[in-house]
Formats: structure tokens, sequence, C-alpha cells
């Protein structure tokens, strides 16, 4: 047996130390990052990559792209920025800037693209997505809003018309049910807390309520909110929604011609696209309709939309020409704008890609536009304690849903709820 | 045998000049502890670091609103008290490590009982019962998922099926269902663990005595009670607190599963203070609940280990 002195292990341990100490290899590759969750689906990665080959072919600087999937996004951060691994950038939905807003570690774009350069680039309704306290913290990537999508197969199928009102909305749904079997009628989300909220909140507007005011005061309990919960309450009851879906379970049942309606993004085409197996035959079906109110002559409802990157501080984000100033830079571009806003079903966020032929000449965005109208800021995402928030609501619609509470006592809890956690916010 | 000198008196034992103070023991035993010194780093920084930070963190608040943590006292601990949602989480954590262990030990013992018998085909049985324990969580879980699928799963096929039921029910989604699911699908793949430590302990059991006991016409549920389960009560005490201590920590499944839901239904403490920590990111919040998980987790542990000690 070899027989270890003192000395010997001693310099063991000090080779095992020095091993631990010496900088990962994986890093040095790239020159910065790029934390992306349009990169983490199937459908939109090769996307994402054709922006970052374009990039390194134009600038010589490669981008390392980090996959995390939508939901997982705020959490690794979350655990980055307590690890110090931020990555340079990140892809965020808009909904979540307010919250990420307060890390010491985001970078003022203001300051480091500069704002005249990003008011000249951007209209200032869109740039107002990536803004928190009058200060620029992340550009628009793409924009739109969220609304409602039909099937028009599955509508035909069923003998129904694109539906006004809530009353023919809810006939749709019975139709559909009854005549095209094993189908979700519409495919809201009765699982996921960060998507719960965006189909309340369109149902709470439609009847003509307020979750939160813009001075952060809870509305929720009012006669709107309550009718709201209780029609989603009764096409629950009705088999009209059904449990455990999930987003990306309402994408795929709507492409497959299982749902007549749900609510999304515009990428919804491009879901649809994937999803179906069909491609850009998919594009006949899919149909961006006003979201059904509640009486003739209502405004229909829609809520604010886009994705956004926002950088963190370090060299890689140093000085006007840096790399990642460039790579933030790149991404306004007419290039990316043009190209990779519409393959996703977006609209590009800069006023001269807006004009571009690829955009103006796509009957889809136009219908869109028409059918969303003016879409309202999200009630829950513009507060620092957003994820709470949508918690909170979450939990309540789905006790409603699955008949634990009342729908008037699941809103009354979701009122109490809320301004617990804004008292606490302070 | 004793070395003497010429003139009779015993001559003083040759010592090395490599010789270690203290002899050899005492020089092995300073070598296994530089040994130990690696685990104890190790243990250092993944467990005990994190466990220390964590127990100041729960004195503190540390959200997204104030992210440089300030200390509270112990008004992270009065939250708790203080809200049902979180309370009804030990109360879950209750109902599920009691269904779970209980479940597991019965339908753990009543297999390894049959497993013990000779039959053709026991070994490859015996082999085959090891597959469930062996399969990653996730995907254990992700087969009990689909079985319990609201639209397409196996389960609703066979009740519609037969007309048990009329409509597909989505049993992930009632508060009962979903906590049934959870605890099936833990029971299954910890039945292999808990049959090899009964079946362990049957192969020791005296066949005289059971021959002897049928003889004198004792029924099967007499032999139970009478004189497998009386032998078995130390493997018994360890199978339990092992299972209670792994009910009460465990996490994946149920996470991937139900994710704590519908509402709160399934939301244990571990998924309760991974949805503070990661969902809410209230990490003040977390680490407290965090710390009271560990207190539930403690007496099961201290009553594992003095039995360690004790047969040790």
């Amino acid at each position: 047996m070899v027989e270890l002195t003192r000395r010997d292990f001693g310099g063991l341990m000090a080779a095992g130390a020095a091993a631990l100490a010496t900088k990962p290899a994986f890093a040095q590759g790239a020159n910065i990052s790029f934390m992306s969750f349009s990169f983490a689906e199937d459908p939109n990665r090769p996307l994402v990559q054709k922006v970052l080959d374009d990039f390194k072919a134009q600038s010589g600087i490669s981008v390392e792209a980090v996959g995390s999937a939508w939901g997982d996004v705020q959490k690794n951060l979350l655990l980055r920025q307590r690890s110090r691994t931020l990555p340079t950038t990140a892809q965020l939905s808009e909904r979540w800037l307010p919250a990420l807003a307060t890390l010491p570690e985001i970078v003022d774009l203001d300051q480091a693209v500069g704002r005249a350069k990003l008011e000249a680039a951007i209209d200032p309704a869109v740039l107002a997505m990536g803004q928190v306290g009058g200060k620029t913290l992340a550009i628009p990537l793409i924009t739109g809003s969220i609304g409602m999508v039909a099937n028009k197969e599955v509508l035909d199928k069923a003998g129904v018309g694109v539906p006004k009102t809530l009353a023919e909305f809810r006939a749709a749904l019975v139709a559909i049910r009854d005549k095209v079997p094993n189908s979700v009628p519409f495919a809201a989300v009765t699982k996921n807390p960060s998507a719960i909220p965006l189909d309340f909140m369109i149902m709470v507007w439609t009847h003509g309520g307020r979750i939160i005011d813009e001075s952060g005061k809870v509305l929720v309990n009012s006669d709107a909110g309550r009718a709201a919960m209780a029609f989603m309450a009764g096409l629950m009851k009705d088999r009209l929604i059904a449990p455990e879906l999930d987003r990306p379970d309402s994408r795929r049942l709507f492409a497959q011609g299982a749902s007549g309606f749900y609510i999304d993004a515009p990428q919804a085409r491009t879901f649809a696209r994937s999803f179906s197996g069909k491609g850009e035959a998919a594009d006949a079906f899919v149909l961006p309709i006003p979201t059904p109110v509640l009486k003739a002559g209502d405004t229909p409802r829609s809520i604010q939309w886009g994705h956004l990157v926002c950088a963190f501080k370090g060299p890689a984000m140093e000085g006007a020409g840096s790399p990642g100033v460039k790579w933030l830079e790149y991404l306004l571009s007419d290039a990316v704008q043009g190209g990779f806003a519409p393959a996703l079903s977006a609209l590009p966020v800069t006023k001269s890609a807006q004009k571009l032929p690829v955009v103006q000449n796509d009957p889809f965005f136009k219908a869109w536009a028409q059918a969303t109208g003016v879409p309202l800021t999200n009630e829950i995402g513009i507060w620092s304690n957003g994820p709470e928030l949508s918690t909170i609501l979450s939990e309540e619609v789905q006790a409603a849903l699955l008949g634990q509470k009342t729908s008037d006592a699941a809103v009354a809890s979701m009122q109490t709820r809320m301004e617990a956690s804004m008292a606490k916010r302070g | 045998m004793t070395m003497t000198s010429a003139e009779g008196t015993p001559a003083p034992p040759r010592m090395s000049a490599f010789a270690r103070k203290g002899g050899l023991k005492a020089h092995e035993r300073r070598v296994g502890r530089l040994f130990l010194l690696p685990a104890l780093a190790a243990f250092a920084l993944v467990i005990l670091f994190p466990f220390l930070r964590a127990l100041g963190v729960a004195f503190t608040r540390s959200d997204l609103q104030t992210p440089e943590p300030v200390f509270v006292g112990l008004a992270n601990f009065r939250a708790i008290l203080a809200t049902p949602e979180i309370l009804g989480a030990f109360v879950t954590t209750a109902v599920y490590v009691g269904l779970a262990t209980a479940g597991t030990v019965v339908l753990g013992l009543g297999w390894a009982l049959i497993l013990n018998q000779s039959f053709r085909g026991r070994a490859v049985l015996r082999a085959v019962t090891l597959i469930p324990w062996v399969l990653p969580s996730t995907v254990t879980a992700f087969v009990w998922g689909w079985i319990f699928n609201s639209r397409f799963g196996v389960l609703n096929a066979a009740l519609v099926g037969v007309g048990a039921i009329p409509h597909p029910t989505a049993w992930l989604s009632t508060t009962g269902g979903a906590m049934t699911a959870i605890v099936i699908t833990k029971i299954w793949f910890s039945i292999p663990l808990f049959m090899s430590f009964f079946l362990a302990g049957l192969q020791s059991l005296d066949r005289e005595q059971i021959d002897a006991a049928r003889v004198d016409g004792a029924s099967n549920f007499a032999l139970l009670r009478d004189h497998i389960l009386p032998h078995l009560r130390p493997v018994l005490l360890v199978v339990i607190v092992l299972g209670v201590i792994g009910n009460l920590q465990h996490f994946d499944t149920i996470f991937a599963l139900t994710g704590g839901g519908p509402v709160r239904a399934t939301s244990v403490l571990s998924i309760e203070v991974y949805r503070r920590a990661f969902d809410q990111w209230d990490l003040g919040m977390a680490s407290a609940l965090g710390l009271l998980w560990v207190a539930t987790i403690m007496p099961a542990a201290y009553f594992y280990l003095r039995h360690l000690l004790k047969g040790a």
C-alpha cells in the first residue's frame, strides 16, 4: 500500500483546490451570452439561431445562447444573480420587467445605448414597455397584443360563426362541445399561475371591471369581477373549458383542431404552423377575432404584449462600442426586426421595420391589429410584487373553477389577499 | 516473547529511526482524520454553509423589493403563523406523509411476504419489482401523469370504457384526486426499497417456528401477528422512520405531477418552500419555512440515528 506523508496529502489538497479554483473552460468560447426562452421553444430555436449566426458574421462577436423555458426565466435570472453568473443579456416577457427592475445589476439602457437613439428608432408607446420609473431598462424586441384567436375549421365543423357577444360566444362553445368530439371548446389556461391571470384579466375587463388600478388599489371584488368569475366557473361546469390546461396545451389543442378558441399573442400563427404539421397552410384556419363583448357596442379587450431584452452589468456592457451594446443595437436593426419578428408572427418594434413590405403586406398582422384594437396594460405585471399577485389570482380562479369556492367567495378572497400583498409591498 | 540482556535485565525495545510519535495506531488515526477532511469540506460547503446561511436569511426580509436582506427578527415566523394558506401546508404534509408511509409499509410488507414464498419465476419477479425504484423520479411522475391525464389517460379510458364514469375525470384537478395520485405514485416507486428491507428481515425468520405454528393450527393472520411482525419489529421501525423522513423531504414527483395544486391541495412543505422562494421570490419567508420544515424532520432523524448508533 502506498503510504501518504502529510506533505503528500497537503500537496494533493492544494492540487484539488487549484483545480476547483480554475475558471471553467466552457465560457471561454463566447464573447457574450443571451438567455432566451424563444431559443428553448422548438419552433423558434432556428429563428434565434439565425439571428446569432448573422450577428457573428456581421460583427465577429459570438453570442452564447442559453435556452430557458418561458416559465423558468425569472427563476434562473434570480438564481444567477445570487451566484453572480448573470448572462450579458436576457429575453423577457414585458410583464416581468417591473419585478426584475429591482436587481442592482440591470443596466440603464438610456446610458448604455442612448435614450435619443432609442426614441429615434422606437415609437414611445412601444418603448414604454421597456421602461420602469422613467428609465429604459430593456429594449423591446417584438410587440403585439394578447387577444382571442378562433379556429375557422372548428367553427365550420360546429356550424357557428364568429361570436360577437359573450352570449353568442357561449352558444358557440356549446355547439363545438356537442359537434366536435373530444374537443375543449375554449382552451382557457386553468393550470399555470403565470398564464391564468391573462385569461381572467380579459374576462374582468370584458365585464367592465378592473383588477388593480394605476394607484395600486385592488378593485377586483366588484359586480364585474364577480360576474367574470361566475362566467368562467359556468364554462367549467358545462365542460366548455377544461382543467389542467397550460398555454402550450392550448396551442396544441388549437393547432390540432381540438379547440375552437383560445387566448394568445400573435405568435399563435407560428405555433399553429408548427403544431398542426401543416406549415403555412395552417394560416387558413388561424383567425384573430375581437374578444366577444358583454353587450353590442362595447370595446373588445386585449392586453399589451411584447418581448424585451435587458442587459446586466459586466465588461461586455461597458462603453458605447462594447459587444453587449452592439448586440442590442443589432437586435433593433431592420435585419432582425424585419426577419425575426414577422417569422414569430409578431410586429417589429422599430418604426423603420414596421414600414417594411414583409410587415405591411402580411394580412395576418392587419387582421390581428383590427381584431385586438387598442390593447390595455397588464394590471398585474406592472407591479414589482407581480409574481405574488399572479399566484394569488391563479389560486382563487382555480378554486372557483374547480368548485372549491363559490365565485363570490373566491373574488372576495382574491381582493383580501391582493390588498395584503400590496400593503406589504409598501 | 520478552527479550533479555546478557545481565538478565529486560532490554529496551528496539525503536526504528522512523518510528512515529504515539505509535502506529496514533499515526493511522491522524491519517484517517486527514482522509476525512475532503468529506468534511464537502459537507461544510454543500450542507452546513447553505443551512447556516438559510438560518440567517430566515430572520431577514429578503425579496425582490429588498434585494439586500434586512433583519426583521421573528417577523417571518409570525407571518407564517398568521397565514392560513401556509399553515395548511403543514396539514397537507401530515396527510401525505401518513398516507404514503402507511401505504408503502403495508404494501411493501405484503409484497415481501409474497416474494418470500417459493414459486417458479420468483427471481425474475424480484428483479422486475425493482424497476420502479430504478426509474428516474421525473420519468415516474410523467408515467403517472399520463395515467391520470384528464383527456388521454389510461385510467379514464378504462373507467369510461367499462361505464363506471360518463365523462373523463380530471383526477389531478380535484383535491382528493391529486392527493391520491401523488400518494399512489410515491407508494409505487417506494415499494421496492421497503420490500427489500422486509425481505431481508424475512430471510432470517426461523422456518421451523412457522412450521410448528402451522402444525398448531395457526391461521395466516395469526402467523403474521404473532410471529412475523414481532420478528420484523426492528426492520419495521427503521423502515417507518426512513419512510417518514423520505416522505417529509419528498419534492420531485409531486412538483412534476401537480406542482402543489390544484390550488394548494398537494402543496406539502417542500413545495411551499419552493413556491415561496422561486414563484414569489420571498427568500426570507422561504428560509423561515424551510427551518420549520427541517424541524419537522428532526425528531424522525434523531430517532433513526439513535437506533442506528445503538445497533452499532
